[in-house]
């Protein structure tokens, strides 16, 4: 028996899971990337303060550089993030609508054993696999994208904890430089929290 | 599965209605289905939705070689119509369908490519299928807004798409209509609140009264015959539609 004749019952939760799981991820991934932005105005005003600070944060002013790139290729990461999701809820749609289709034509045929039909059937099933396929590669693509957007985000969280140690050594300037700092260790905590958790979606369970 | 009955039939040329399935879920409106056949080819009338699909492919190969069917006719645009389309066009990608130019932008979301649908323009025309020439006639607010019947002058059937149904109780559900007056209040409330216009309806019964219809078959319901039908189109005449209880 086939993929399709055997699972297309039980396929559907499954289907329907899976797109309302992908698009979670889309959701948390529209949030990380508004976060991202915020990184981005912050590292802005972060170096204008490390330059009034002069010599005594410049290192904080280097640091700020750094998270400002940052923040732009985490932008440029969740944008191609979400062209991944967009593939992804794209091919779940698809498989819904095969799982559907494929439903109606079992029972045809079950009904009404024509040769053509079950030909078209047959047809069908490889369309689904093919479908299938492109649904597990497009998945495993988005989870190593994830895993690149996370390792990104542990080295974010590495430069906004050594733009904590270097507000520091800002004298006058510590206090502000120290709040700065720390809003950028919470901003990027919380982007590491949301990645953490997309990536124990039981999405990426699937085959 | 669906019944077929062949409701007429001179040499090659059938007509064949495919109803009333004993096993089709009661929130799904039940709907007739016709096939014209003529020399070996068939032209598949409202084929219906996609549900129902696996009941009428079954019955309809139970009487004709489904490879054989060239094309559908679809009275109007709406779901338990021709949403099935992408099914039979699996089966047969070569189908045409026929509507109005009114839908021809709408169905294909049901399927179907640029190659498949045969636009009709208002004032309807010729349909041929190998050698009979059908005729599409505008019945367009009746209830839709781009909607025809197909009329077939040589076996003098008429499929009338919604202009006839009838949502008919168990135990009163016959293919034919026995007891006119009995039958046609199941058929009021329905072309009271689906037929949207007074002045399309005198025009359509002004149209059909000149014309020979021995058999006046609907979507739904039962099929008029013999005297009943003149008798539907009078009833139909004077009835006041576009009518709703809000």
């Amino acid at each position: 028996m086939t993929t399709a004749l055997a699972t297309t019952g039980n396929k559907t939760p499954q289907a329907g899971a899976d797109l309302l799981r992908i698009v979670r991820i889309n959701e948390e991934i529209k949030s990380v990337v508004n976060v991202a932005f915020k990184i981005n105005i912050m590292a802005l005003n972060a170096i204008f303060l490390a330059k009034r600070a002069g010599t005594a944060a410049r290192g904080f002013g280097v640091l700020s550089n750094e998270l400002r790139v940052f923040s732009q290729e985490l932008r440029d990461c969740m944008a191609s993030l979400t062209g991944l999701v967009y593939g992804c809820v794209g091919e779940v749609s698809r498989m819904l609508q095969d799982i559907r289709y494929t439903r109606l034509l079992r029972q045809a045929v079950a009904m009404s054993p024509v040769a053509q039909l079950s030909a078209v059937l047959a047809a069908r099933e490889i369309e689904n696999e093919r479908h299938a396929e492109s649904l597990g590669r497009q998945r495993k693509q988005l989870k190593m994208a994830l895993e690149d957007a996370f390792r990104m985000v542990e080295l974010g969280g590495v430069l906004a904890k050594s733009a904590k140690i270097e507000a520091a050594y800002g004298q006058s300037f510590a206090v502000p430089l120290a709040q700065v700092s720390g809003e950028f260790d919470g901003i990027v905590e919380e982007i590491r929290v949301s990645l953490e958790s997309l990536r124990r979606s039981a999405f990426f369970a699937g085959k | 599965m669906k019944k077929t009955k062949t409701i007429f039939q001179e040499g090659n040329h059938k007509w064949i209605a495919i109803v009333r399935d004993p096993a089709k879920p009661n929130y799904l409106i039940d709907t007739n289905e016709y096939l014209v056949t003529h020399d070996g080819k068939g032209l598949l009338l409202d084929p219906g939705g996609a549900e129902i699909f696996p009941a009428v492919f079954s019955a309809l190969s139970s009487e004709f070689d489904p490879t054989a069917l060239v094309g559908i006719f679809a009275s109007h645009q709406d779901p338990d119509i021709c949403s099935s389309l992408a099914l039979w066009l699996e089966f047969n990608p070569a189908m045409r369908c026929h509507v109005s130019w009114l839908w021809s932008g709408f169905i294909p979301h049901f399927g179907g490519s640029a190659d498949t649908f045969v636009c009709l323009p208002d004032e309807g025309g010729d349909i041929p299928l190998d050698g009979l020439m059908l005729r599409a006639v505008p019945a367009h607010y009746l209830h839709s807004s781009g909607n025809f019947n197909l009329y077939d002058k040589v076996a003098k059937v008429m499929f009338s798409g919604d202009i006839g149904a009838a949502l008919l109780p168990p135990g009163e559900d016959g293919l034919f209509v026995e007891n006119f007056d009995r039958h046609i209040r199941h058929a009021e409330g329905f072309h009271k609140r689906w037929m949207g216009s007074n002045e399309a309806k005198r025009r359509w019964c002004e149209r059909v009264s000149q014309m020979e219809i021995d058999m006046l078959c609907p979507q739904h319901g039962a099929i008029y015959q013999g005297g009943d039908v003149q008798r539907f189109i009078n009833w139909f005449d004077e009835l006041q539609v576009g009518v709703v209880n809000d």
